[in-house]
């Protein structure tokens, strides 16, 4: 449920959402949910001062993920 | 959809107009989709009203055991907030200040703020010494701004920098 919660939450909000994908992997430290989104996107989804990733975590938090961390993977596609 | 590419700045002063009214109604009617989904995968039961206030559109995410989407002290509702106007410009291109409620936590909050700055403007117009109040956010603070606003004798000001900014009440 909280990779397809983020997933959906992130769509919403990018210009490329077919390009969203959310990935839980269970770490060492905990379990994570990998967010990867189109490079133009990255911006949009960390926000002015992290603003936006706070946000999303914030709410994946409220929605049962307290101890699931959220990571903004850079894929810097392309290089 | 029509999205008026020519208008690149968001809308500043959005004046009641039937233009803007439009707006604010498909603001609403894309925010409902954005937490409708959000409900659906989360497997909450919720309704979602929608109405615009003033120069603003509402939504309202209405029923019980919505809890989690408020968080303490609201934060996780502050949250979802911020996300769905993000959603909502994405789509129209134009900035959002829509309010989001959740469970009427807001609707609470702004009972709540009004009688404290009413009790506190009252104290201030009878002992005619100043008060200052916690610090507050923006929303809040207009609350309490209204609240005292009604009052006789006082007068507010915000003082301090976000996110520790708070109200003091004068007497006049």
């Amino acid at each position: 449920m909280l990779e397809e919660a983020l997933e959906h939450l992130v769509r919403g909000i990018v210009e490329h959402p077919d390009e969203v994908t959310v990935d839980l992997r269970d770490r060492r430290q905990g379990r994570v949910l990998e967010v990867r989104v189109h490079p133009e996107d990255l911006g949009k989804v960390i926000g002015r001062a992290g603003r936006t990733a706070k946000a999303l975590r914030a709410v994946m938090g409220g929605l049962g993920g307290r101890n699931v961390r959220v990571d903004l993977v850079d894929v810097d596609r392309g290089r | 959809m029509t999205v008026d590419s020519t208008s690149g700045t968001p809308a500043e002063d959005v004046a009641a107009d039937s233009e803007d009214m439009s707006l604010l109604e498909r603001e609403g009617d894309i925010a409902a989709d954005y937490l409708e989904v959000l409900l659906d995968i989360a497997d909450l039961d919720g309704d979602i009203d929608i109405d615009v206030e003033g120069d603003r559109a509402a939504v309202s995410v209405v029923g019980s055991g919505l809890d989690r989407l408020i968080g303490a002290d609201g934060a996780t509702l502050d949250a979802l907030q911020e996300l769905t106007r993000l959603a909502v410009h994405r789509v129209t291109g134009v900035r959002s200040r829509l309010m989001l409620d959740v469970g009427g936590h807001r609707a609470r909050r702004r009972d709540e703020l009004t009688e404290l700055g009413t009790a506190a403007a009252n104290r201030v117009a009878q002992s005619g010494s100043e008060e200052r109040l916690d610090p507050m956010t923006p929303f809040e603070r207009k609350i309490v701004h209204d609240a005292v606003a009604a009052v006789a004798g006082v007068e507010t000001e915000s003082e301090g920098e976000e996110p520790a900014r708070y109200i003091v009440i004068r007497p006049v």
